[in-house]
């Protein structure tokens, strides 16, 4: 089995788009949760939520899509800067592309037509009705870059929910270890910030309508946290056999060295309460890495700011590193991006990467008192300084789906 | 890695043919026409006349045993339960195995909502110059919603629905939404059981692709020609290593002795769509599903997303 190093990351979040950008902002505790501008949101509950304000300038038929699904316009810019880093010109037939996402778009507005919904406004538009983009496959971002970057020898989406980005890193890493592929391009991406995807999380009653907290309204692990925000953008990983790296003189990020994949079967909306899943998770890519709880110096936990999850989540890593876990510094990186559901995996794997390339913890600046179960070695305020060799990252989906990370420092040796 | 010998103990399938395998296969090896309908909905369209395989009726909760799950499921969710739930029983899944060492390997269609489930929140939130408005969504379009709607539209629901009603708790993957995405699937589910990681799979697929919006997506997308119609169809297969069959006695249906997806240039190719109609993403599954059932020794589909599938199905040496 080959080792699997980082070759490349690209990112787009709230708090920045490039790598250089998003690290800075997390070094800083800056977060990016303000009120919503993509759309009219006076007369909804909830008004916050993590975008991307930045302009991404993007290949003309990309930005197209890109104009009616924002979600698409990440995925391309993360995937170009993360193959720009690498070194990585083209995909071919020894290349996975595989990106995590969550939801198609539907523009409700289409259906309508001399004020009433008709089919007829989608089946037979009008010239004066511009382009119509009524439903948009999640496939349309890689269906892109595999046009535009070349043909991969496969190309997946993943629909996991919250653990669709982290999914995509770990089969990526599983298919570069095994020898499968010589070149995993993989990572998540995601926007909800439309007025159906908002209205829909609201519904659901998973989303904070404290609305005057403000860019601090996702309280991870809190005690006063009452629901998380939802975020956007896009993190790309490039992934390559570690001794084929060494040998071309490559930089290397850090590698990926443990995936664990479990499933609640317990509930649609809400985790087992035991943290059954979420345990199983941690401790499966631990066995994977075959590294002992010990060795993890630093947990980005999935922490989204919501009740139930974060104590669950808490529970769970109490559990796993039993007697350890007071120890081990806690960030909880939704707290500035907020959440960026299919993406948040990938985008928090990347938050990792600070602790590995650049020796700094990010923080959970909006934690002020630790809620009742949430009690973990949290890391807060700012970012704090990192000199361990393994980092774990969880993500955890709606719908009972875990996946978790373990990654590792790179020596420069073999 | 030692690589162990892959058979198939529980077969489950929701075809426009039956019900079940045992009546889907019956509808398949005898070449049987599946019955269509015209999609009223799209009368007064350019589609006028579009047309759609019928799915004979079945009664999900007493299929499932479980009623109160229903009001969270598609009608995708629906078909894909059902018929994972048959290959569960046949397989005897639950029981034999923990359910920690069996993974979940799921192909999803695109999300296919009914656009009339939204019509009262669009309703709602049209303004007096007769345009969506964002200002009515929040102020009245979401409180006629019904919450559970997202449940229904989120891509990795059904197969999270599976997980619950049969207890599968370990690794799982859900790719979307065409063909190539489900042969991935298998092939994942496959490879995971020959490997070692898991002692069982529960792989397959659902897709509902007969609503309307979606059936004028598939046409404008020009992913579905004049003349073909779309089918929905749920296949779900449960595949462990020989040695777990014979340990435990169980009937072996195939054996599956080479599995692959490669790139295909070729344009999509799938056997079952003059017959039962495209039904995408459960294709692959419903095939393979078939191929178990009967006679057919290989299995090739070619999807819309330029990706193929490859399968050899054999009869079993001996049983168990």
């Amino acid at each position: 089995m080959q080792r699997v190093a980082i070759t490349g990351f690209g990112v787009v979040s709230p708090i920045g788009v490039g790598r250089e950008a998003f690290w800075a902002s997390l070094a800083e505790g800056r977060s990016g949760i303000g009120r919503i501008g993509r759309f009219d949101c006076s007369t909804f509950e909830v008004q916050l939520a993590g975008e991307v304000k930045e302009t991404i300038e993007l290949p003309e038929e990309i930005a197209g899509v890109a104009s009616a699904d924002p979600k698409v316009g990440f995925a391309w810019s993360a995937c170009v800067e993360a193959m720009a880093q690498a070194g990585l010109r083209e995909l071919n037939s020894r290349t996975l592309l595989h990106l995590g996402t969550s939801l198609e778009v539907f523009d409700l507005s289409q259906v309508v037509r001399e004020g009433r919904p008709d089919f007829q406004a989608i089946a037979d538009p009008r010239p004066s009705d511009g382009p119509r983009r009524f439903q948009i496959p999640l496939d349309t971002a890689v269906r892109l870059i595999a046009a535009r970057l070349g043909r991969p020898g496969r190309a997946l989406t993943n629909c996991s929910a919250c653990a669709a980005g982290a999914q995509a890193i770990g089969h990526g890493f599983r298919g570069i270890r095994h020898g499968r592929w010589d070149v995993a391009v993989c990572g998540g991406f995601d926007s909800m910030i439309n007025p159906l995807g908002v209205g829909g999380f609201q519904l659901l009653g998973a989303l904070t309508t404290s609305n005057d907290r403000g860019q601090r309204a996702c309280r991870p692990f809190d005690a006063s946290r009452n629901g998380t925000v939802l975020g956007e953008g896009a993190a790309v990983f490039v992934l390559e056999p570690l001794e084929k790296v060494l040998a071309e003189g490559k930089e290397i990020l850090a590698e990926v060295c443990g995936y664990g994949s479990t499933l609640d079967a317990h509930s649609l909306s809400a985790p087992d309460p035991e943290g059954d899943g979420a345990a199983r998770a941690m401790q499966a890519a631990l066995d994977d890495a075959g590294v002992a709880p010990d060795a993890v110096a630093h947990i980005n936990a999935h922490g989204t700011g919501t009740p139930l999850n974060d104590k669950v989540e808490a529970a769970a890593i109490r559990r796993v590193f039993d007697g350890l876990w007071d120890r081990i510094p806690v960030s909880a990186t939704k707290s500035m991006t907020g959440h960026l559901i299919a993406a948040a995996g990938a985008v928090e794997v990347g938050a990792c990467l600070l602790a590995l390339v650049r020796n700094m913890m990010p923080p959970n600046p909006s934690l002020e008192r630790v809620g009742q179960g949430c009690e973990l070695n949290h890391v807060t305020g700012r970012a704090d300084c990192f000199e361990g060799e393994y980092v774990l990252s969880n993500s955890f989906g709606f719908g009972g789906q875990n996946a978790t990370l373990v990654l590792r420092r790179h020596n420069g040796s073999k | 890695m030692k690589r162990c010998e892959v058979v198939v103990t529980g077969v489950g399938m929701i075809t426009p043919w039956g019900t079940t395998a045992e009546t889907s296969a019956e509808g398949w090896s005898a070449r049987r026409a599946v019955g269509r309908r015209a999609l009223e909905d799209l009368r007064d369209t350019s589609f006028a006349g579009a047309q759609v395989a019928t799915l004979p009726e079945f009664d999900a909760a007493q299929r499932l045993g479980e009623r109160r799950m229903l009001k969270f499921m598609s009608d995708a969710a629906v078909i894909g339960c059902v018929a994972a739930r048959e290959a569960s029983t046949q397989a005897g899944l639950k029981g034999r195995f923990r359910p920690e060492r069996v993974g979940l390997y799921a192909g999803a269609g695109l999300a296919a909502a009914s656009v009339k489930d939204s019509y009262p929140i669009i309703r709602e939130s049209i303004d007096a110059e007769g345009r969506f408005s964002c200002r009515l969504l929040g102020s009245r379009g979401l409180a006629s919603t019904n919450p559970l709607l997202s449940f229904k539209i989120l891509a990795n629901m059904p197969a999270c629905l599976v997980s619950i009603l049969e207890s599968v708790k370990g690794p799982n993957y859900i790719f979307t939404p065409w063909e190539g995405q489900t042969a991935s699937a298998l092939e994942e589910a496959w490879n995971a059981v020959a490997d070692g990681e898991v002692d069982c799979a529960l792989a397959g697929a659902a897709d509902y692709p007969t609503h309307p919006s979606t059936y004028v997506f598939l046409r404008q997308s020009g992913l579905l020609c004049e003349g073909e119609f779309p089918a929905a169809a749920a296949a779900y297969l449960a595949l462990e290593r020989r040695e777990t069959a014979a340990r435990d006695n169980r009937p072996i249906l195939a054996e599956i002795g080479e599995m692959s997806v490669v790139e295909c240039n070729d344009g999509p190719h799938d056997p079952l769509s003059a017959l039962m109609g495209r039904s995408f993403a459960a294709a692959p599954a419903v095939l393979l599903a078939l191929a178990s059932r009967t006679e057919v020794a290989s299995v090739f589909v070619s999807g819309v997303d330029g990706q193929a599938f490859h399968a050899e199905v054999r009869r079993p040496r001996c049983n168990a």
